[in-house]
């Protein structure tokens, strides 16, 4: 296909027009703090919008477009039961105690409520899926680059490199997530324009329906029998909704970082519960796309179906809306590699440098340090990018490296926070032997990811809280401020803490 | 997951779902109004977080029914 030149304007536009606004934002950077938290100014609606620009990426227009082609609005499940039950979880239960706590990362709260090994183990862990996370990023930009434009994948790694970095690394959390609030509001404009088009070529919604459920019956069915192998109903309730959905939205360093930036606990807590309502939207952008392919052109088979989406918007869209368009899955991809990218330099920045290398430095060497680290991670995931095409789908691929951890850390987080007498020990014994149960799982029965993080889930708080019951307890002057009840009933300890959460200490 | 698993009917995830979110709903207006409210400027009602979390997992019933 021939790129057509009003597309190419507005994708060229685009791509200027987002590291110059984000470079704006490196005049407010001065500290550690602006640099990592956005100098806590960030109000409700920004880290709102930053949160879901950050949660939608590439993988999003692609993997889901691909699954709701293979199994239909059961796809949906991953933007409703699996994301706003945890989102409402997260808002008035985790967030206001790790934006109290006056932490930078989610390791450095589990390394206050426990030890040194649960926040270095979680650093490492957190770091490492984040580095692999952003080799998925930059291969599925890879992928649309090449299907779209004609781009030799290795070319396109390098600009989507080049475009992100810049203002990550100058501007951190404030560029961030200012240019997240920009890059949402670009991919609804486009998703919905490309969605209202398909609808209208296949004839509405019940067009879509006739087409599709005489020989897909179950495609617009949100549960799906047991029997698949994939998405099976069971695996979404216990799997997805009461494990993998909350560890990612209690947990997810990426997501909670914005959070921490936030200019009050009540923006904090807000911020998170209104992204919810964009959340809602998504599958219009990222699912109804999968079906619409499907309606019109039900021949993509194996690997093919995950180009469902670049599908659609070459042989769909008029010149003009094709370039809207691809910009919105850009603005998908960037937002989520800009987070990433921030969030895992934080993290090795807060938890591994400043805690074994260099301890008191000054401010400024920890903003240095930032920025180089940020850059490291670009290289990182450029060379890294090519291996996720070993796995077969971008989206079950991601979904299986977060289920070897995400349980464990989601037990011993929501214990540690409900359950006082959850202690050091506990919270150690219960992290490894979850991961060796998920790990185990994983590699010998090669059961659902849904299923490794029920099992790795109940066995790590299990393991957490009996090895805490037969331990002795933290002391209690320990545990304040960052346990639920003891937080609640005194007010000495909230007036502390958010003396602490302001001064960022 | 088969055996005894796999008979249980297609329905109870409905069930199941509609269960969690009216459990969910529940929750979130345990919390106690001053720690919904805590460093919010003002006390103006559309601020009270517990409404947003009904209004949305009240949509979430509805689409769980409806599909």
């Amino acid at each position: 296909m021939s790129i057509r030149g009003i597309d190419l304007i507005i994708v060229i536009a685009y791509l200027i027009a987002i590291p110059v606004f984000g470079v704006y934002f490196r005049k407010y950077v001065k500290t550690e703090e602006d640099y990592f938290l956005a100098g806590k100014m960030l109000p409700w609606w920004v880290i709102s919008m930053s949160i879901i620009g950050t949660n939608i990426g590439a993988y999003d227009y692609m993997g889901a477009a691909g699954g709701a082609y293979r199994f239909g609005i059961a796809q949906a499940n991953y933007e409703w039961i699996g994301a706003i039950p945890a989102m409402v979880l997260s808002a008035l239960l985790f967030v206001p105690y790790y934006w109290k706590a006056g932490v930078y990362t989610v390791p450095e709260f589990l390394g206050k409520r426990y030890n040194l090994a649960v926040r270095v183990i979680e650093a490492i862990l957190w770091g490492a899926f984040l580095a692999c996370v952003l080799g998925v990023f930059f291969w599925a930009s890879g992928l649309m680059l090449n299907e779209y434009l004609g781009i030799p994948v290795e070319v396109s790694l390098l600009i989507t490199a080049l475009i992100v970095g810049i203002y990550t690394i100058t501007g951190g959390l404030a560029a961030v997530a200012m240019t997240d609030v920009v890059q949402l509001l670009v991919m609804f404009i486009g998703g919905v324009a490309l969605t209202v088009l398909g609808l209208w070529t296949v004839g509405g919604w019940s067009g879509l329906v006739n087409a599709i459920t005489p020989t897909n019956p179950d495609h617009f069915k949100l549960f799906l029998p047991l029997d698949n192998p994939t998405y099976p109903w069971l695996g979404m309730i216990f799997g997805l909704a009461l494990v993998l959905s909350p560890a990612w939205w209690c947990c997810h360093q990426a997501i909670i970082q914005r959070t921490l930036g936030a200019r009050s606990e009540w923006d904090a807590k807000a911020g998170m519960l209104f992204a919810s309502f964009p959340k809602m939207l998504i599958p219009i952008l990222v699912v109804l796309p999968g079906l619409l392919a499907l309606a019109l052109n039900p021949g993509l088979v194996g690997a093919d179906m995950d180009k469902a989406f670049p599908w659609l918007i070459k042989n769909l869209l008029p010149a003009g809306l094709a370039g809207l368009v691809f910009a919105a899955f850009m603005a998908a991809l960037i937002s989520s590699v800009d987070s990433t990218l921030n969030s895992a330099a934080t993290l090795w920045t807060r938890d591994i440098y400043q805690r074994f290398f260099k301890k008191d430095a000054s401010d400024r060497h920890y903003l240095r340090v930032g920025r180089i680290l940020t850059l490291v991670f670009v290289l990182w995931a450029i060379a890294f990018a090519p291996v996720t095409k070993e796995f077969p789908g971008i989206y079950v691929a991601m979904q299986t490296l977060l289920s070897i951890f995400q349980g464990p850390t989601f037990a011993i987080t929501l214990l540690g926070i409900y359950w006082k007498r959850a202690n050091q020990w506990g919270g150690l014994s219960g992290l490894l032997g979850g991961v060796a149960i998920s790990s185990s799982l994983f590699f010998i029965t090669k059961s659902s990811f849904l299923y490794i993080a029920w099992w790795s889930f109940l066995g790590s708080a299990l393991i957490t809280m009996l090895v805490s019951l037969l331990t002795k307890p933290d002391p209690s002057e320990k545990l304040e401020g960052l346990v639920y009840g003891l937080v609640m009933k005194d007010k000495d300890i909230q007036d502390i803490l958010k003396k602490r959460a302001e001064g960022g200490e | 997951m088969g055996g005894w698993l796999a008979g249980i009917p297609l329905f109870w995830g409905k069930i199941f779902a509609a269960v969690f979110f009216v459990g969910m709903i529940v929750w979130a207006w345990f919390r106690p109004r001053k720690y919904i409210y805590e460093d919010s400027p003002d006390g103006n009602r559309w601020r009270d977080l517990r409404i947003w979390a009904t209004v949305l997992l009240g949509i979430q019933i509805v689409l769980y029914i409806v599909f």
